[in-house]
């Protein structure tokens, strides 16, 4: 990993650690190899007929590159609307593509984190008992089919 | 009690985050206030386990980026005095205990002398020992996760410990968090140093509330070993520009052949005992 200052900064002070009180979606991307997991917590607002993430926040656990890539991709998606965030999950897995499946697999725990907790709250529209979503990597960090559970 | 609980565990980690920053004298008083802190917040455990109230360790973010030392002792005086309010739900003789440790630690925190903080600079130079960029990014990696590392063992050890009665394993769990401290004191001090100190993240409830004991162990031998590798691997990375940081990591690794015999030791006890 290279170390630069906007990594140190995440080190020191991940943006967007803990969790939300008043949130209304959660979602959670899962290593189920390692146990490493993490959780992002939504709190979606409706703003012009589009669902937008006024406020995000996660917990993982894993390792500091888990943390910093959900500190650098919580950012990254606050006050986004859900096309926005279905874009910056794809632009996201599309970097990753080209990083080694080990080095990769942090991030994407996130991605698929943050996709679950759009899955969530998509799902709850209609179902308001709907399981959390939980997105699961695989070893080669290819996605395994999506399931829901009640973590 | 378990919002005492909280507020005790996030007064306890901003002393001690401030005895990193502090470069004189302060230091040690600081580091002996913070170990008093957790000692309250074990107690506060043992009378929540005993009156069996449901806990948990989490906490809020803790910021502490200061320039000045005073700040951030202000910041432990306003911590200190909404505990001194809340004390009413422990038992007289703790809540007398902690009442008059407040008293004593808000007495002099406003007399200790101020410094200028360089523990935010990012500098990330050491005891004007000069490193390749290649073994002062892994120095600073090693920092981030193993400083988290070992918050994280003093906190699952010391759940484990208030959640048992059996004396032989008790007195393992107290070795590993003793020796946790010291293993987070020093690399504390060293992003101090470095001017990369951070808070070590919260740890979730399925890290400490372990259903499966054995695995447990198993798992945390496989960590130490992790451990061993990587304070190797750094070792050897520093060793060509400083023989005596080199040598510190050497140190911590061979701590760690004695972490793996306990966790054995406990691994063996708790199977016998399932075994009776």
């Amino acid at each position: 990993m290279t170390v630069d200052a906007q990594l140190i900064e995440h080190m020191m002070e991940p943006k967007n650690y803990g969790t939300l009180e008043d949130a209304n979606s959660q979602g959670i991307g899962k290593n189920p190899n390692n146990g490493e997991k993490v959780i992002i917590y939504l709190k979606v607002i409706e703003d012009e007929g589009e669902d937008v993430i006024e406020d995000i926040a996660f917990q993982a656990i894993g390792c500091s590159t888990t943390i910093v890539a959900g500190s650098m991709i919580t950012q990254e998606a606050r006050g986004l609307s859900f096309i926005g965030a279905v874009n910056l999950i794809g632009a996201t897995m599309k970097i990753l593509e080209k990083v080694p499946p080990e080095d990769a697999a942090c991030s994407e725990m996130v991605a698929l984190a943050l996709k679950a907790s759009l899955e969530t709250y998509i799902q709850r529209k209609t179902d308001k008992d709907y399981p959390i979503v939980t997105n699961k990597i695989s070893n080669d960090c290819v996605v395994k089919d999506e399931e829901t559970t009640n973590e | 009690m378990n919002n005492l609980a909280i507020k005790m565990h996030e007064a306890w980690l901003t002393t001690l985050m401030a005895g990193f920053m502090s470069t004189n004298e302060n230091k040690q008083k600081l580091f002996d206030f913070s170990d008093i802190l957790f000692r309250h917040f074990c107690w506060i455990e043992r009378e929540m386990v005993e009156s069996k109230e449901a806990y948990n360790y989490d906490r809020d973010a803790i910021p502490i980026k200061v320039e000045k030392l005073s700040v951030i002792l202000y910041n432990i005086i306003e911590r200190l005095n909404q505990i001194d309010l809340q004390l009413t739900v422990v038992s007289d003789d703790l809540s007398y205990r902690i009442a008059q440790d407040i008293k004593y630690i808000t007495g002099v925190l406003p007399t200790l002398k101020d410094e200028d903080i360089t523990a935010f600079n990012s500098e990330r130079t050491l005891d004007n020992i000069e490193l390749t960029q290649e073994a002062t990014d892994a120095l600073t990696l090693f920092l981030f996760e193993e400083s988290y590392k070992e918050y994280e063992l003093i906190m699952i050890y010391n759940y484990l410990k208030a959640q048992s009665d059996d004396a032989y394993i008790n007195r393992i769990f107290q070795i590993l968090v003793d020796e946790s401290f010291f293993h987070l004191k020093s690399f504390g001090d060293m992003m101090a140093k470095m001017g990369i100190l951070g808070v070590p993240r919260s740890i979730y409830k399925e890290m400490y509330q372990i259903e499966d004991v054995t695995e447990f162990f198993l798992a945390g031998i496989d960590e130490e070993l992790k451990a061993k590798e990587e304070c190797r691997k750094l070792s050897e990375a520093v060793s060509a520009n400083s023989p005596e940081l080199a040598k510190f990591f050497d140190f911590i690794n061979n701590q760690e052949n004695y972490h793996i015999a306990l966790m054995r030791d406990a691994l063996a006890h708790w199977e016998n005992k399932k075994n009776v």
